[in-house]
């Protein structure tokens, strides 16, 4: 029959070569042997129509070809949820240390709203070649744990470490009902958290990413920022980098989940301090005349009153902090109270 | 197909294949060739594809639970397959386990009603 040569040479095809010829004739004989039985179950050769249907029975050439090949995988689902789960981690930290990279050597060489632009567009191109490399290694794994399987060390043995007594505690529900922080929100907060340090460090070189139109005019008055201001940006950049350091290490410990309430009382115990600073600064005198000689006259009382202005300013900021402050405390307390309560 | 059909449809795969090779082994305790051993599973109902059966076969022979010898028969040539010795004791084994989750399934099917 011409149309079973013809599907048997189209499964040829897809066979490995070494055994191609074996498990056509096996195949050949069966269905030969199948052919003869419809033959006589009919009393009459079969006609094309009713041969084109029994081969489409026996389903596509390169299906049925595939049948007798091993089950192969890039991946094998055995190491597919380690893969994943890496897969998420390097991703990760290829951001973090790209995002990283990004906010210290673009204010230190090219700095412009442009260069950071240009840096944030790169990232999907580096996630996809992380993702690649990820990806070959664990195909290579995958590869290597199937072709030598005495050779390669079981994949359970990865885990040959793992003791129950090192889990993690059970997670605090927060009181207050609100969902658990993702963990795709505390990526989110430090590859921003990285941008703002890369926009902070850019500031002392272009105020206008602070100021914005102002600073042309800031530029062009006769007063200047007194030197405190340059203490108080140090300040600014430490406690961006506290912060930053502090959810990496919650990422990396994977408490990212745990609430901030001790991270953000931190940040508002150290940031009284710069405060503190300006407060106490002597004269109160956070604006400067760029020449005093000159201007003292004419722009004196205008200085009185930017200066005093500052000062309110701060003192709210201040005040605002301290009272944060005092409220998170004063949580702290009510909860170990309520706690308490409970116990007896 | 319906969302609960192809579920259906999956689950029963899955609950097939072990027995499908089980079934073949008890079969291939009597030398067979490919095509009439689709039949006789068919027969006793276990229909099972062509592509599925032959290439099951193979592997089967691959792990060293059958043997297998070309042969004349009818004028043509035909592969025949039986169990080898190290099929049997697996088949044993086999059994066993099969026997085994057969009386537990059952138990628990008759506790439930």
């Amino acid at each position: 029959m011409e149309l079973l040569d013809r599907y048997l040479q189209a499964v040829k095809k897809h066979l490995p070569s070494r055994r191609q010829d074996d498990i056509i004739a096996e195949l050949r004989a069966n269905m030969e042997s199948q052919l003869e039985d419809k033959e006589a179950e009919l009393g009459r050769p079969l006609t094309a129509t009713e041969a084109g249907d029994w081969l489409k029975q026996m389903g596509a050439p390169m299906m049925v070809a595939a049948r007798y090949q091993p089950q192969q995988y890039l991946i094998g689902p055995a190491i597919f949820p380690i893969y994943l789960y890496v897969l998420r981690r390097v991703i990760v930290l290829a951001v973090i240390v790209y995002s990283a990279v990004v906010a210290v050597v673009i204010p230190l060489t090219a700095p412009s709203g442009a260069a950071l632009l240009a840096s944030a567009l790169r990232i999907p191109g580096i996630l996809i070649t992380t993702a690649v490399w990820v990806t070959a290694v664990f195909a290579a794994v995958e590869f290597f744990a199937t072709h030598y399987p005495g050779k390669c060390p079981p994949i359970d043995g990865l885990f040959g470490a793992w003791s129950p007594s090192t889990l993690p505690p059970v997670e605090k529900t927060t009181p207050t009902g609100r969902k658990p922080r993702s963990f795709a929100q505390a990526v989110a907060e430090i590859v921003f958290g990285l941008f703002f340090l890369g926009w902070l460090l850019l500031i002392p070189r272009h105020l206008f990413l602070i100021m914005g139109p102002g600073a042309f005019y800031w530029d062009a008055s006769p007063f200047q920022f007194a030197n405190v201001w340059t203490t108080i940006f140090w300040w600014a950049v430490v406690l961006s980098l506290v912060q930053l350091v502090w959810r990496c290490v919650d990422l990396v410990r994977g408490t990212w989940q745990q609430s901030a309430r001790a991270q953000r009382m931190t940040i508002q115990a150290i940031s009284l301090v710069p405060l503190g600073l300006l407060l106490s600064l002597p004269g109160r005198l956070y604006v400067t005349l760029k020449h005093p000689a000159l201007d003292q006259l004419q722009y004196g009382s205008t200085l009185d009153t930017i200066n005093k202005n500052i000062h309110l300013g701060v003192l709210f900021i201040c005040a605002i902090v301290v009272l944060q402050l005092a409220f998170d405390i004063g949580k702290i307390a009510l909860d170990a109270y309520r706690k308490g309560a409970a116990v007896q | 197909m319906t969302l609960a059909e192809n579920l259906f449809e999956n689950l029963r795969l899955e609950l097939r294949r072990g027995c499908l090779t089980l079934a073949v082994l008890v079969e291939l305790r009597q030398e067979h060739y490919g095509y009439t051993l689709r039949k006789d599973l068919a027969e006793s109902g276990l229909a099972i594809d062509e592509s599925t059966l032959y290439p099951l076969l193979r592997r089967l022979e691959s792990q060293g639970l059958l043997v297998s010898e070309w042969r004349e028969e009818e004028k043509r040539n035909k592969r025949f397959y039986r169990l080898s010795s190290d099929g049997e004791q697996m088949l044993g084994q086999l059994l066993e386990e099969w026997n085994s989750i057969n009386a537990s399934i059952s138990a628990i099917i008759n506790r439930g009603q």
